[in-house]
């Protein structure tokens, strides 16, 4: 037997206004949930890129480093291989000029170059010819020089030329003076 | 008066207080700090990228110098690297003398990053002019060779017997490595 009119409504215990009170925090905190999870995974992403960079950065300063050092090796390299080739060149010149200087009457038999001095050895065919044309120049270029004359068996003269720069301390015994 | 509120209108306000709370206490507990070390970590990071993009350049500008620089000097490189060989020297410079003998290497000295071979050389040449000739060819050779004193000339029948000294520089390999170890040992101290 009926006592109402309208069929009754099922009792639940999520009513209307439950689901919407739910449905509105659930959506917010999944939300909040999803940043917070946004935020530590890029955390985790900011650390793991710092290492990178720390890691490249250091590469990078072993090789900024290397390099410098390369390039100092090639400029030391430069710089030395220019004061080696300029010591040949100037060699060359002051070799050419030495035989340059030594006159067409005068005869050389041995020459020594020294870091600080010549020695030459030669025939002349009399002291004066050697005094005016050979004594002469070197005495411009050297500050030290001293000859000595040894008779020859045809009349000239042979002649040890000895010449250093001021620095060196020359042994008076081993050379006799030139007679001025 | 008495107030009849449902017991359903009371639970679901109670919930929603614990889950406003929930809400608040997480947004501004935990989020909104993380947020600021986002934000401060985010900042860093730009400058770090930053830095290391300047280190980058600076990087490929030292890389462009050092290029340069070899490729304008790569014959004096290499004559660094050369070992001296005196059978290819002789055979090289055998134009120049009548007669040409290298003693051994017998020195060795180092000056900084180099190393120092001196050989001891006789040789007999027709005319001073080969002499200066070799000494202007001896600047382009496969080696960075410095002709020293003492030098002698004597005359020996129609020719001149010459002896002179050349020191042979070359580039130490183990400086490099030391220098780059000490470096890197440094790097790791700071």
């Amino acid at each position: 037997m009926k006592y109402s009119f309208i069929t009754p409504r099922k009792k639940t215990a999520l009513t209307q206004e439950l689901k919407l009170v739910l449905g509105f925090f659930s959506m917010t905190i999944f939300m909040l949930i999803a940043t917070y999870l946004f935020l530590v995974f890029k955390e985790y992403q900011f650390t793991k890129n710092k290492a990178d960079i720390v890691q490249k950065r250091y590469e990078l300063k072993i090789a900024i480093e290397d390099m410098k050092q390369q390039i100092g090796y090639i400029n030391n390299e430069v710089a030395l291989s220019k004061e080696i080739y300029n010591h040949n060149s100037l060699l060359k010149e002051s070799i050419t000029n030495l035989f340059d200087l030594i006159p067409s009457r005068i005869t050389l038999s041995e020459a020594k170059l020294l870091e600080n001095g010549l020695i030459l050895y030669g025939i002349t065919p009399s002291k004066d010819t050697y005094n005016f044309m050979l004594h002469a120049p070197l005495r411009s270029i050297f500050h030290k020089t001293y000859t000595s004359f040894y008779p020859a068996k045809n009349g000239w003269y042979r002649f040890v030329s000895t010449n250093y720069v001021e620095t060196v301390e020359v042994k008076e015994e081993e050379v006799t003076e030139d007679e001025d | 008066m008495k107030i009849n509120i449902p017991r359903q209108t009371i639970f679901l306000l109670g919930l929603s207080t614990f889950l406003l709370l929930f809400v608040f206490i997480f947004s501004f507990g935990v989020l909104i700090p993380k947020g600021k070390e986002y934000r401060i970590q985010n900042t860093e990071q730009k400058k770090e990228k930053k830095d290391l993009r300047a280190y980058q350049a600076f990087n490929d500008e030292k890389i462009a110098n050092i290029n340069l620089l070899r490729e304008n000097n790569k014959v004096i490189i290499s004559a660094f690297d050369n070992e001296f060989n005196p059978i290819k020297f002789k055979k090289e410079y055998k134009e120049y003398f009548s007669r040409l003998d290298i003693s051994e290497q017998i020195t060795v000295t180092a000056k900084d990053e180099f190393e120092i071979y001196e050989v001891n050389t006789t040789s007999e040449i027709n005319s001073p002019k080969s002499f200066y000739n070799f000494l202007e060819s001896i600047n382009k050779s496969a080696w960075i060779i410095k002709i020293d004193f003492p030098i002698n000339f004597k005359r020996y029948n129609e020719n001149i017997t010459s002896s002179f000294t050349m020191k042979v520089h070359k580039i130490k390999k183990k400086s490099k490595t030391t220098e780059i170890t000490k470096v890197k040992n440094e790097l790791f101290e700071d």
